[in-house]
């Protein structure tokens, strides 16, 4: 339990993003914060490695039209997994409809990440499973949800961190304010993760905010706010492992800032070029989370290219069997619109139900698919 | 516009030869449809385009070699262009809107609405009633709503207009002045009036009927009934009943009495629905016992006391003032002997009581005084002839002469 | 933590109870049966409410279980989904219906749909009290009649107490519902008081007849309750009441079985007219008693204005007067039968 209160200069991020790796992949030496492990290092790569594949296939697979929509999170791949990687089994995560990959590497089955996408219902996997809320769509609101299960946690005597992700356009909204209040008042073991990808649709950052970065808001709460590198898998795991430790330790919430940005538009549906230019988007591409990441280990010699190949066709592997999977259709029961309304169906949604499969039974008959 | 390049086709490959192309320049493609076959190193792949619209180029030829990334076919999505069904393609947030699909229209099912359509009032449409029940009162009772004056505001039809139309109340009939000129009375053939005389003429008009009659000795039937009725605890059984299991009998050894004769066709059933006929104060109605074949005789006097009370109360419901198939008439109550009765169209047969009085009968060669009544069978000479008709009478008259021998038929 | 305390908690026949003081009894032996409840909202802890319908509460169960929050909603009803998602039983208060309104979002995206985005996995049995209604001489937004708003939204339950006793009960209920509820208290009856009988355990989603009558079927809820049981008392014909208690789901075997035996309805509520719930009872019983009807179903409602100041809120409110010329309104002359007529 920290006992020593915090000064208010200690609540604001440092002058520069925190890093552990520089653009090229080379350490920076720093005491601030430990450089993980080789374990660890590893297993970032890979799963951004896997993670940027099944990215990619999703994309592949909305212009194929098997998904309704995709909003990638492809140049996200550290924060998404470097975050995920810090969190412990018993932690929850509360995702956005962006952070796939983040899913993935928490172990939810690819195809189940993609039901709420694809339009086959709401959310495809069981959140108690692997601790993770349903993709949430609207924006902010589920920081309120973190808030609460980590604040339930802690009346229960629970181990547990919520960690929450939101990106910049939700740290506008009303919830994540009340939320990071309602965090603080309570010393709720909250992590609160904004992946800063520079746009909410097309509204650039500027627009969004006069502060002088997303992390400086937590001194208005009493929070400490860390600005890292998102594009740096290791700072962002790091970053995160710190403030999951503090909070299970009783210190409170934590607010990061992640810089990274999103390389594909919005969505598939978005025409980013209408808002951006390339040259932009090109400078990105050159600070590639993967590749800094990656030339990291091989300049360490921890990734032997055989390796890579293998990782590779790993990679590929998942991605056909994704493919594979995403051919059987699966749509579902028409009669489910009214199973899980309430824990019982009631007699007007049951009178309902039928009411559809009456119509149902009709088109059937007449010889229409139904 | 839109380039599809040569899609990442998932198994590493940089670049794959043009097979054969699925469509040509100008062709309409929907999203997903298989436009071109490429040859990889492993296999040959279809390629689904993923834009709609119109082909504007084919980037490649049979045999050419192209790089993942390399442009393979441009579509044109303009809608005026490619005459594209107005659909909107992928939108931010999903699959987006699509063609309506074809043959979703339910086959319309004509079932009898709960309703039945009402006349329309004259010029003017739909006659406004009070209430729904109200509506449903005149319907039930035959009534042409529009011949009914509304007392109510605008012409509003209330209750009482409904209930004076089917004749409630009694038209009194006023003798003349005393002194005064001849008074005379108009009264329209309405409600179940009228709908008793249109059925009556009907019968007369369509039946080629004729009448039989015999006189029966009663005496021992009505001592029978009296024992039958000694005791007060039990439901008293009335004559009417007793005929009417007579005649159920009897119509189980002739049963084409117990018929319709509908669209030239003579209906047959095994079920005996009796009717009889009971005088209300609203006119003549024909209460039917449905299934009467199954009642005891405690069952139908009881049922025939019923209906005939409800019958005078005027709560009775249009099914069970329909679908008979034979009926019995009890005129003996007016004090006469005999009746040509009018059958019950579309029945094809009528059986008849007349009154009970002491006449001189021969008994055992003697002259006695017994209790004598005239039964009546008219029916539908199309349908039967007079054996069948003389032997269902003579079948009912010796049950009333001899009720003992019943007991065989039970 | 344990739990120790008896189950099946009840008022006591006999016993005289305000529906405030019949709400605070609900929440504490909720609280002492079950240690997963918690009470929580603006003000409800240290002051035990503004209305002090918490009072005590947080002496008697401490400040981890019922206590304050900051000023947000919001916050309060999307933390408290946080907290049910991890196995909680959340009662928080909204402290007046249109402060109800922040929380709107996480009212109908989540609360209502959560169950079915995770196809029942995910059961947020959370109670959200929110006294409504005026008649206590409010000023602006303390006085809103917001049923409709949430009756509308699939995958709510929304109750309202008529009577003190009542709310006993049906707050009891709310709590150990595993759907999520919105529980709808008539302020201005919080200060009315009944000596409490016998009560059945009549179910969450069922209506009660307060009142029996074979002429007209007047349905009502919460705060016109107690001015409708007044009109029917006052009308010389017989008068049936009904009080749905469960806005939704809606009890149509108990008003469809009034309505059909008496062949007229009228359903009486504050909240204004136009798209309010009333409408959809109309619809109900119009298209189920179609033929049993001798009038059309009317409605007894405030106007369709913002809520009014205080010194014009008695012409808004449904009063007795208005009631009983609703009454009048029945078509009872031109649908009586010419022996009625004649005598």
């Amino acid at each position: 339990m920290a006992t020593s209160p915090m000064t208010p200069e200690c609540l604001l991020p440092g002058p520069t993003p925190v890093a552990l790796l520089d653009a090229a992949g080379q350490a920076i030496p720093g005491d601030s914060l430990d450089m993980p492990g080789d374990q660890v290092l590893l297993a970032l790569y890979r799963m951004m490695v896997l993670g940027r594949r099944f990215d990619t296939q999703a994309i592949a697979l909305t212009k194929q039209g098997r998904l309704a929509v995709y909003p990638s999170a492809r140049g996200q791949e550290a924060c998404q997994v470097g975050a995920v990687a810090a969190l412990r089994p018993q932690d929850w995560l509360f995702p956005t409809y962006r952070d796939s990959i983040a899913l993935v590497a928490r172990g939810v089955d690819p195809v189940q990440v993609l039901t709420l996408l694809r339009g086959e219902w709401h959310s495809g996997y069981d959140p108690y499973d692997l601790r993770v809320a349903p993709q949430c769509t609207p924006l902010a609101t589920n920081t309120l949800h973190a808030v609460g299960m980590a604040r339930a946690a802690a009346i229960k005597g629970e181990d547990m961190v919520a960690l929450v992700m939101l990106g910049d356009g939700a740290t506008s909204e009303g919830d994540t304010h009340e939320a990071l209040n309602f965090a603080a008042v309570w010393k709720a073991p909250v992590v609160f993760l904004v992946q800063n990808n520079g746009y909410a649709i097309s509204v650039p950052l500027a627009k969004q905010t006069a502060a002088p970065s997303l992390a400086h808001k937590g001194i208005g709460y009493g929070v400490p706010g860390t600005l890292v590198d998102g594009n740096d898998a290791a700072a962002v795991y790091a970053v995160v492992r710190r403030a999951v430790t503090a909070a299970a330790a009783g210190a409170g919430p934590a607010l990061i800032e992640a810089l990274t940005y999103r390389v594909e538009a919005h969505t598939n549906a978005d025409d980013a070029t209408r808002y951006r230019s390339r040259e932009e988007v090109d400078s990105w591409l050159a600070r590639d989370p993967v590749t800094r990441l990656g030339e990291h280990l091989g300049r360490r010699g921890l990734l032997a290219a055989a390796a890579v190949a293998a990782l590779e066709a790993q990679a590929e592997a998942e991605a056909a069997a994704l493919r594979q999977r995403m051919n059987s259709g699966t749509r579902p029961d028409p009669a489910d619109l009214f199973r899980y309304v309430y824990a019982k169906r009631t007699p007007e949604l049951r009178r309902q139900q039928h009411e559809l499969a009456a119509e149902l039974a009709d088109l059937e008959e007449a010889g229409n698919p139904s | 516009m839109d380039a599809f390049v040569l899609p990442d086709l998932g198994e590493g490959l940089t670049e794959a030869e043009i097979v054969s192309w699925h469509v040509r320049v100008g062709d309409i493609v929907a999203v997903d449809q298989e436009v071109v076959e490429v040859e990889t190193a492993k296999a040959v792949v279809a390629i689904p385009v993923p834009f709609a619209g119109r082909v504007a180029e084919l980037h490649a030829r049979p045999g050419d070699l192209l790089a993942v990334g390399d442009p393979l076919i441009t579509v044109s999505n303009d809608r005026a262009e490619s005459g594209a069904d107005g659909e909107s393609g992928n939108v931010l947030i999903g699959y987006g809107t699509t063609a309506a699909r074809p043959g979703r229209r339910r086959p319309a099912k004509h079932e009898p609405s709960m309703l039945s359509t009402e006349r329309p009032a004259g010029s003017n449409g739909r006659v406004p009633v009070v209430s729904p029940i109200v509506r449903r009162l005149a319907r039930n009772a035959g009534l042409d709503l529009a011949s009914i004056r509304g007392s109510g505001r605008d012409g509003l039809v209330t209750r009482q207009d409904v209930e004076n139309a089917i004749g409630v109340r009694e038209t009194v009939r006023t003798g003349p002045p005393a002194g005064g000129a001849e008074q005379v009375t108009r009264t329209p053939l309405q409600g179940i009036r009228k709908v008793t005389a249109d059925k009556l003429s009907r019968s007369r008009r369509e039946i080629p009927e004729a009448t039989v009659w015999v006189d029966a000795d009663a005496t021992e039937l009505l001592h029978l009934r009296a024992s039958l009725n000694a005791d007060d605890a039990e439901p008293k059984i009335s004559l009417l009943a007793l005929l009417s299991r007579f005649a159920i009998l009897g119509l189980r050894r002739h049963p084409e009495l117990n018929a319709k004769v509908e669209d030239g066709v003579i209906v047959t059933g095994s079920a005996v629905h009796l009717g009889f006929a009971a005088q209300t104060d609203r006119g003549l109605l024909v209460p039917v016992l449905v299934g009467a074949q199954a009642c005891t005789l405690e069952q139908l006097s009881v049922a025939l006391a019923d209906s005939t009370l409800r019958a005078r109360q005027g709560t009775l419901g249009p099914a069970e003032l329909t679908g008979g198939t034979f009926t019995i008439n009890n005129y003996g109550v007016f004090g006469v002997d005999g009746s040509a009765a009018i059958i019950n169209h579309p029945e094809v047969a009528i059986l008849g009581i007349g009154r009970i009085i002491e006449r001189p009968w021969i008994v055992h060669g003697q002259v006695a005084a017994r209790q004598l009544t005239q039964l009546t069978l008219a029916f539908d000479h199309r349908v039967c002839d007079g054996q069948t008709a003389g032997g269902f009478l003579r079948f009912v008259a010796d049950c009333v002469e001899s009720p003992a021998r019943v007991l065989r038929y039970l | 933590m344990t739990t120790t305390a008896e189950q099946d908690r009840a008022l006591a026949a006999g016993q005289a109870v305000t529906m405030a003081g019949a709400l605070n009894q609900a929440l504490s032996d909720a609280l002492s049966e079950d240690d997963t409840v918690l009470v929580f909202g603006e003000d409800v802890a240290t002051l035990g409410g503004v209305f002090r319908i918490t009072s005590g509460l947080a002496e008697a169960f401490g400040q981890t279980r019922v206590f304050d929050t900051p000023l947000a909603e919001s916050g309060i009803v999307g933390t408290a989904i946080g907290m049910a998602m991890n196995g909680l039983r959340p009662v928080v208060e909204m402290q007046f219906d249109a402060f109800a309104y922040p929380a709107f979002e996480q009212i109908t995206s989540h609360l209502a749909k959560l169950r079915n985005r995770t196809r029942g996995r995910v059961e947020l049995p959370i109670v959200i009290r929110i006294p409504y209604g005026g008649g206590i001489g409010g000023v602006e937004h303390h006085c809103d009649s917001s049923e409709a708003y949430y009756t509308h939204t699939p995958g709510l339950r929304v109750v309202t107490p008529g009577t003190p006793a009542d709310a006993y009960v049906l707050l009891r209920q709310a709590i150990k519902s595993p759907d999520p509820v919105i529980f709808l208290e008539p302020k201005r009856r919080y200060w009315s008081s009944e000596v409490v009988s016998a009560q059945a355990d009549v179910p969450l989603d069922r209506a009660v007849v307060r009142r029996s009558g074979s002429d007209v079927t007047l349905i009502t809820y919460g705060g016109a309750l107690a001015t409708t049981l007044e009109a029917a008392e006052a009308d010389d014909r017989s008068a049936e009441v009904i009080d749905l208690r469960s806005l939704a789901p809606f009890d149509d075997e108990t008003v469809i079985a009034s309505v059909k035996r008496t062949g007229r309805a009228i359903v009486v509520h504050e909240a204004s007219r136009f798209c309010g719930y009333g409408a959809e009872v109309a619809a109900r019983v119009s298209e189920q008693c179609f033929h049993y009807l001798e009038a059309p179903v009317l409605r007894v409602a405030g106007f369709d204005i913002p809520y009014p100041p205080p010194s014009l809120e008695e012409y808004h409110l449904p009063n007795v007067d208005r009631i009983l010329a609703a009454i009048d309104r029945l078509q009872w002359r031109e649908t009586a039968s010419v022996v009625q007529a004649a005598g």
